[in-house]
């Protein structure tokens, strides 16, 4: 305890050691900047004394910050009533892709948007300029939508059927009545949806199949191939 | 998205008004995707027949977007945050934004609870040290300080 108020205490006799170093009449007379602090320097020491007198040995003591109702070690999901919230998405499991989301929203969905340019990043960095208003289209107007009778070509067939769903087979055949033959997409998803077509197409398992029966017959590792080398040379 | 305020009677009333304008977005919206579905089923194999329906879905696509349009003045004070939209690029489902929002702030505010608790705990073992140490001292300061507020 002693050792302690000593160390405070002991900060008495700096300033006074600081004024005899720095400021004292010691200095020549020509330095004009020597009787200025030497002035200062008397005060100070006076008002350290009168704080510590007050303060004890706590003159480095600050104030307190002030203090708040909402604080980081307050619930902050049970103070803003969020608990329904989280358990709804937090507590179950909530799926991955958009098309959970939007189960009836048409089109490929769950395709990153920078592949089609479908982007609402793009839309917002460059949004489109158009007018301000929105005017029905006229009679003349309209006669530039008359198309051609007939299917279109596979390239230009940009509409995609609904996301597959669990329940393939009724709404497969659903779909076949409503929409027309799936189309082809000129993006790179081409070669994915070509091979899931072809799988879905009955007649092309059957294919397949034969294909692989053909390939395995006359692949060296079949043992198929020893009989049928046997029955060349036999001819 | 913005924190719910405290749900009283208004709050339940505003969530309803709130709700009930989605829903009048959302059902404008559907009619128009389904509109220009329909639209592309029309043209995907077209009839000289179907010019009447086309030009029909045509227009409805612009009454449509009208309508959408409309919709805009009722929720001018909603804010999306951006990074919602980065989920749907992606061609994720939103609402893991949402839950992982959710899961961020529960995690912070566990992490600042838990330093906050922490730091209380050592000013008291401090001040318990200090003061059989120093009491005479820590008895002053106890003074200068006043009572604590209660953890």
């Amino acid at each position: 305890m002693e050792n302690f108020s000593a160390l405070f205490g002991a900060a008495e006799p700096p300033p006074a050691a600081a004024a005899a170093l720095g400021f004292g009449p010691a200095k020549p007379p020509g330095a004009g900047a020597a009787p200025p602090p030497a002035a200062a320097a008397a005060p100070p020491p006076g008002e350290d004394a009168a704080r510590k007198a007050a303060a004890g040995p706590f003159y480095l003591l600050r104030e307190l910050p002030g203090t708040t109702e909402l604080t980081g070690s307050t619930n902050l999901i049970t103070h803003y009533n969020l608990e329904h919230a989280y358990n709804k998405f937090c507590g179950k499991k909530v799926k991955e892709k958009l098309s959970n989301f939007l189960p009836d929203l048409p089109g490929m969905i769950d395709l990153p948007g920078s592949h089609d340019s479908s982007s609402l990043r793009s839309l917002i960095e460059k949004p489109p300029i158009c007018g301000s208003s929105f005017t029905p289209l006229t009679g003349a107007m309209l006669t530039g939508f008359r198309l051609h009778a007939g299917p279109l070509p596979e390239q230009c067939r940009l509409m995609h059927i609904q996301p597959p769903k669990k329940k393939n087979k009724h709404k497969h055949k659903q779909s076949r009545t409503q929409d027309p033959v799936p189309p082809e997409t000129p993006s790179d998803s081409d070669h994915k949806k070509k091979k899931k077509k072809k799988e879905e197409d009955p007649e092309r398992k059957r294919k397949k199949k034969e294909k692989k029966k053909k390939k395995n017959r006359h692949s060296p590792e079949h043992p198929g191939v020893g009989s049928s080398q046997a029955s060349s040379s036999l001819r | 998205m913005r924190p719910w305020p405290e749900a009283g009677r208004g709050g339940a009333a505003a969530a309803m008004a709130m709700a009930e304008k989605f829903d009048s977005l959302e059902e404008h919206l559907e009619k128009f995707v389904e509109n220009i579905r329909q639209l592309g089923i029309i043209v995907s194999d077209f009839q000289p027949s179907s010019q009447t329906g086309l030009n029909q879905k045509l227009n409805f696509m612009v009454t449509g977007l009208q309508d959408i349009d409309k919709c805009r003045q009722q929720l001018h004070d909603i804010s999306v945050p951006l990074e919602v939209f980065e989920y749907i690029d992606q061609g994720r489902n939103p609402q893991l934004y949402t839950k992982e929002c959710l899961e961020r702030a529960l995690a912070k505010n566990e992490q600042v609870k838990g330093k906050i608790d922490t730091m209380k705990k050592f000013k008291s073992l401090l001040i318990q040290e200090l003061t059989k140490v120093f009491p005479e001292d820590m008895a002053k300061y106890k003074a200068i300080r006043g009572e604590d507020p209660p953890p």
